[in-house]
């Protein structure tokens, strides 16, 4: 299967990051050079969306443990983390044989980069190693991907401190239960559509031209609507949690006013958990209508006692027990029970930009 | 930075050498300042002589500026008490940074209110802090508005006052009303001191938070332009405006609702400008209702919840939300009553299936 698309000139600074749909995402100040963005060759049968809206329906994921091969310690280095999200084309030639080769081809791409316009002389060690591994058991189903992570250890420059590496950058690929959205994926690609990273985001940049350079992807940063962070509002409550429950919190950032105005709130987490129970109805499965009752009923006990429309402001963050999610793409989870099903909806997500 | 090991140059004779540690605090101090009001607060100090003023280079960095004053303040034997001072003239120019608290005292029934007597109530209040703590460094400083503002810095049996975490106190003789900031533990024996100095019986806390004191002391004070709550719409107040040249052919959709928004927002949040306050908190435990036909939580345990409000200019904010249509005019009165009742935190419980606000204690 040939691949298609155009190669740019690997100089000219991409357009301000427009997605395929024309939807710009959020300024992040991160210049990629892309080089092809991938258009035909992968097609996207969802059988439940129209024209990349949002879906009516989503299952609700059992809280699937972890597969057994994964990694304790590795899985909990991914929680209570705040991580940036974005999308990843896939990956054009990109083999889990060829990790370490590739730990140190972007050991030394970090390495220059980091020197330029430092007056250092060539040749000399910043101490910046970058590994490449795999993340095991992150897996939605069979067909997905592993998991991979990056990370940049720079050893300490002072003399009498530990040498040991110290972690100063972390990103990680994965894609959880793609494989329905993603069809007749051909051969060459590798599809890990989601990417997170904490750090730097001047390490971040490198990292990515790196990847577009190397396998002929593209990154956007993933936002997250105001719709789905409400289907996270609704669907991360409706968890279970054995452990201590934190509160559900919507914040809104109210719009068209000259001063700025947020409001935060905040639901006692039984209390909205028994909210949720009442309205979703269909077992198994989440639907929009649910979510949309589930919202205007804490609107209407909002308006009830302030006369103010939440629905006319604008959400910007969701937090819960499972996990906490900002419209401008961070997120950070909480529990590794529920690891697996956020990381399904943020899949989800992710293709469907790239879409 | 420590101060240890630095030797004090420009010490002059006298036998005096100043405590490190002071000299560290007036260093810090001056280091805090802006470099364009550093002149105008040594100048308000009055500790420095006009000579010595003189002899300051405020053009060059301030770490060398600071070290400077400290030489000059060695010459002056400067004492705990003046570092104090500088202090808290630092902290009136910038009291808007910091989050005050909002104390009221009441007299007991019957009691008089005796004539304020400046002198008695510093003396009493020493006494009535150094009784129960020997190491602290208090400090008075009285402003034209009748404003005393106390600095209070704490230290425990064995150890000396920490002058970094000083509290500070705005105390306006004439009202019973305290304003307190950055207090941590020492909360009881503060209001003993003042309850005692002020011969007043009992200090509360009220549900009354922001930075900007000033606003506080408005609402408080009353010194904001207040509304009555009339249930009878008033008709549209004429108002000097030069009409507008607009072009017949544009016609305001909703005029008539938009001009009724105006003339409810004006009566309830009144036509001046509001007082500052950057937060209002509600904990809600009313029992959930949603629009009718919503089959919803037919429990009967009250729905938990708690909203925060923030914003630079709250109360402008609010103002602004009807008018722009995210918002039923008139807004809801447990927002609007914040500087009629003070508070800005609130717990509201249901009484007999209408809404109200108690104000109960936190």
């Amino acid at each position: 299967m040939r691949r298609s698309g155009r190669r740019q000139d690997m100089d000219t600074p991409d357009s301000g990051g427009m997605t395929p749909l024309g939807r710009k995402t959020a300024e992040t100040g991160i210049n990629f050079t892309s080089t092809t963005r991938f258009s035909r060759g992968l097609t996207f049968i969802r059988t439940h969306t129209l024209f990349g809206q949002s879906p009516t329906r989503r299952i609700i994921p059992q809280t699937s443990l972890l597969q057994e091969n994964a990694d304790p310690q590795k899985i909990a280095f991914l929680l209570r983390k705040q991580w940036t999200l974005y999308s990843v084309t896939p990956m054009y030639k990109f083999s889990y044989g060829n990790l370490k080769e590739y730990s140190r081809l972007l050991s030394a791409f970090v390495a220059a980069e980091k020197q330029k316009g430092l007056a250092v002389e060539v040749g000399n060690d910043l101490g910046i190693k970058v590994t490449l591994s795999t993340l095991l058991g992150l897996k939605g189903t069979d067909q997905d991907q592993v998991a991979i992570l990056v990370q940049i250890a720079s050893r300490s420059q002072l003399p009498f401190e530990n040498a040991e590496n110290k972690v100063v950058w972390s990103g990680w690929f994965c894609c959880i239960s793609g494989d329905d959205l993603l069809e007749s994926v051909p051969e060459d690609f590798t599809c890990l559509s989601l990417f997170l990273a904490n750090g730097a985001e001047s390490y971040t940049a490198i990292v990515g031209s790196w990847f577009q350079k190397t396998f002929d992807c593209y990154f956007s940063r993933l936002t997250i609507s105001p719709l789905n962070l409400a289907w996270m509002a609704a669907m991360w409550t409706g968890c279970k949690v054995d452990s201590h429950m934190a509160a559900t919190e919507l914040v809104f950032s109210v719009p068209c006013i000259p001063q700025s105005l947020d409001i935060s709130y905040a639901i006692h987490p039984e209390d909205a958990k028994a909210l949720w129970d009442t309205v979703q109805k269909t077992p198994g499965e989440v639907t929009q209508e649910e979510v949309n009752l589930f919202m205007d009923c804490l609107y209407s006990h909002f308006h009830r006692h302030f006369k103010i429309h939440l629905s006319a402001t604008r959400l910007v963050k969701v937090s819960t027990s499972i996990a906490s999610a900002h419209c401008d793409g961070n997120i950070k989870i909480l529990h590794s029970k529920h690891l697996i099903g956020v990381l399904t909806l943020l899949t989800e997500l992710a293709i469907s930009q790239i879409q | 930075m420590s101060a240890s090991g630095r030797r004090r140059r420009g010490a002059l004779d006298s036998g005096f050498t100043m405590d490190e540690t002071v000299a560290e605090y007036i260093r810090r101090t001056v280091l805090k300042i802006p470099r364009h009001q550093i002149m105008e607060m040594l100048t308000m100090w009055e500790f420095l002589s006009k000579t010595q003023l003189e002899t300051i280079n405020v053009h060059q960095l301030k770490e060398r500026i600071s070290q400077e004053v400290v030489e000059l303040c060695e010459e002056n034997s400067a004492s705990i008490k003046q570092a104090a001072i500088l202090d808290m003239i630092y902290n009136y120019t910038y009291r808007n940074k910091k989050v005050w608290t909002v104390y009221q005292m009441t007299k007991a029934a019957g009691e008089e209110t005796d004539s304020f007597n400046l002198a008695d109530f510093k003396y009493k209040f020493k006494r009535s802090l150094r009784s129960a703590l020997k190491n602290v460094t208090i400090n008075f400083r009285e402003y034209e508005d009748n404003a005393i503002w106390i600095r209070i810095a704490w230290g425990t049996q064995y150890t000396k006052p920490n002058q970094y975490k000083a509290t500070y106190v705005v105390y306006h003789s004439q009202t019973p009303y305290v304003f307190i900031s950055s207090l941590r533990s020492s909360i009881p024996l503060l209001c003993q001191a003042l309850v005692h100095a002020s011969n007043y019986h009992d200090i509360h806390e009220m549900e009354l938070r922001s930075r900007c004191i000033d606003s506080l002391k408005d609402i408080v004070f009353k010194r904001y332009s207040q509304t009555f709550q009339t249930y009878h719409p008033r008709p549209l107040q004429e108002r000097n405006v030069a009409p507008e040249k607009v072009d017949p052919r544009i016609i305001q959709e909703n005029k008539r609702e938009k001009e009724r928004i105006q003339s409810v927002n004006q009566e309830v949040f009144g036509e001046g400008l509001q007082p500052k306050i950057e937060f209002a908190q509600y904990k809600l435990e009313t029992m959930f209702k949603g629009e009718p036909e919503m089959d919803i939580l037919t429990e009967k345990e009250p729905f938990r919840c708690v909203v925060k409000f923030s914003s630079p200019h709250l109360l402008e904010a609010l103002k602004s939300l009807a008018p722009a249509g995210m918002a039923d005019a008139p807004l809801s009165p447990l927002l609007t009553c914040i500087p009629q009742k003070a508070r800005n935190y609130f717990k509201i419980k249901e009484r007999k299936g209408i809404l109200s606000a108690s104000c109960l204690g936190p």
